[in-house]
């Protein structure tokens, strides 16, 4: 935003636009020549600017990376759960041989005492509630046991 | 679009192998332009420069015809003159808060937008500096006229007229201008 309140850096803004300008407009003899007078050697300076250049590519490199691997993390995060066939009466199985194991949780047997009764979704839900409590891993599915 | 038809803008490769093979002379021209975009800023010329060419390589859209030293100059310009914010300027940046990444702060500077009393104090601090600028040109008031005139919005044919040069001696004038806050403010102006 600009108006009466910035009148004066408003001027400095318009000065430097004029003197770049300028700078843009000079030959590169009289360029090279100021710049020795108040700088020093130029091409020392280029050697210097160059390897300012390269190391400002590695950081942004690395800010990329770091960007897509958190890019990457989100999505893992974030990726919905894909809906597979289920066989349910292979599910109910496995809920009850996992119900009937001797260390399986008292809360889940509770609930489950009566495995006939519960609802496919129910079953589906335990199996899902074991998973995330780590008593129920993808491979035991492979290999069918508890 | 019509067969044959050639890139319109350069990729961050052809704009980071540009800037790799600039001349001496285009780097002094750079460090000189970022100098007086950096004058009265609180941003050394050199960290100015650098933020540049990171966003000229971070994704800033840099037409095939355009000169790579006014792209950078122009980058400058646009961070300087905190235009940067505007959409149209607007670079995909990677915010510290969402990498942890605290490389990335260098590109992320604070907010343009100044409350009034950061206001108050910037524009004192302007008036200051434009106060300096002109007592440079105490000894020549033809030239102060000019830079009070450029100061002023006045520009080319408006202001030549204005101080009644022809044009070799105009363009002189401002070669002369030029020269003395480049000398007395090589890096920019100093508080």
């Amino acid at each position: 935003m600009t108006g009466r309140d910035d009148k004066q850096r408003e001027a400095l803004k318009r000065l430097a636009d004029a003197l770049v300008d300028d700078i843009l407009n000079t030959s590169d003899g009289d360029i090279l020549a100021e710049f020795r007078e108040t700088h020093g050697d130029p091409d020392r300076h280029a050697v210097e600017m160059r390897d300012l250049f390269e190391k400002t590519v590695i950081a942004a490199n690395k800010r990329r990376l770091a960007a897509a691997k958190a890019g990457v993390a989100a999505s893992r995060r974030s990726r919905p759960t894909i809906a597979m066939p289920v066989d349910i009466t292979e599910a109910r199985r496995r809920l009850r041989a996992i119900l009937q194991a001797p260390n399986a949780p008292r809360r889940f047997t509770l609930a489950a005492r009566k495995e006939s009764e519960l609802s496919d979704a129910d079953v589906l839900g335990m199996l899902d509630d074991l998973r995330e409590l780590g008593l129920f891993l993808p491979d035991d599915e492979k290999s069918g046991g508890s | 679009m019509p067969t044959g038809s050639v890139a319109t803008s350069r990729s961050r490769d052809e704009i980071a192998d540009a800037i790799r093979t600039l001349s001496p002379a285009e780097w002094a021209r750079l460090r000189k332009v970022a100098a007086r975009y950096a004058f009265g800023r609180p941003i050394e010329a050199k960290d100015l420069l650098q933020e540049a060419m990171a966003r000229a390589t971070d994704g800033r859209t840099c037409p095939a015809h355009v000169d790579v030293v006014k792209f950078l100059a122009e980058a400058m310009r646009s961070i300087a003159h905190g235009e940067a914010e505007k959409v149209e300027h607007r670079l995909p940046l990677v915010s510290v808060a969402k990498t942890g990444d605290h490389q990335s702060e260098a590109l992320n500077y604070p907010d343009q937008a100044l409350n009034p009393e950061e206001r108050m104090l910037h524009e004192e601090e302007a008036e200051r500096i434009r106060h300096e600028l002109l007592a440079l040109f105490d000894d020549d008031p033809v030239a102060q006229v000019i830079v009070e005139g450029i100061m002023d919005g006045m520009e080319g044919e408006e202001l030549r007229e204005f101080t009644d040069l022809d044009e070799t001696a105009y363009d002189s004038k401002r070669k002369l201008i030029r020269r003395r806050i480049d000398k007395k403010y090589p890096e920019g102006w100093k508080p």
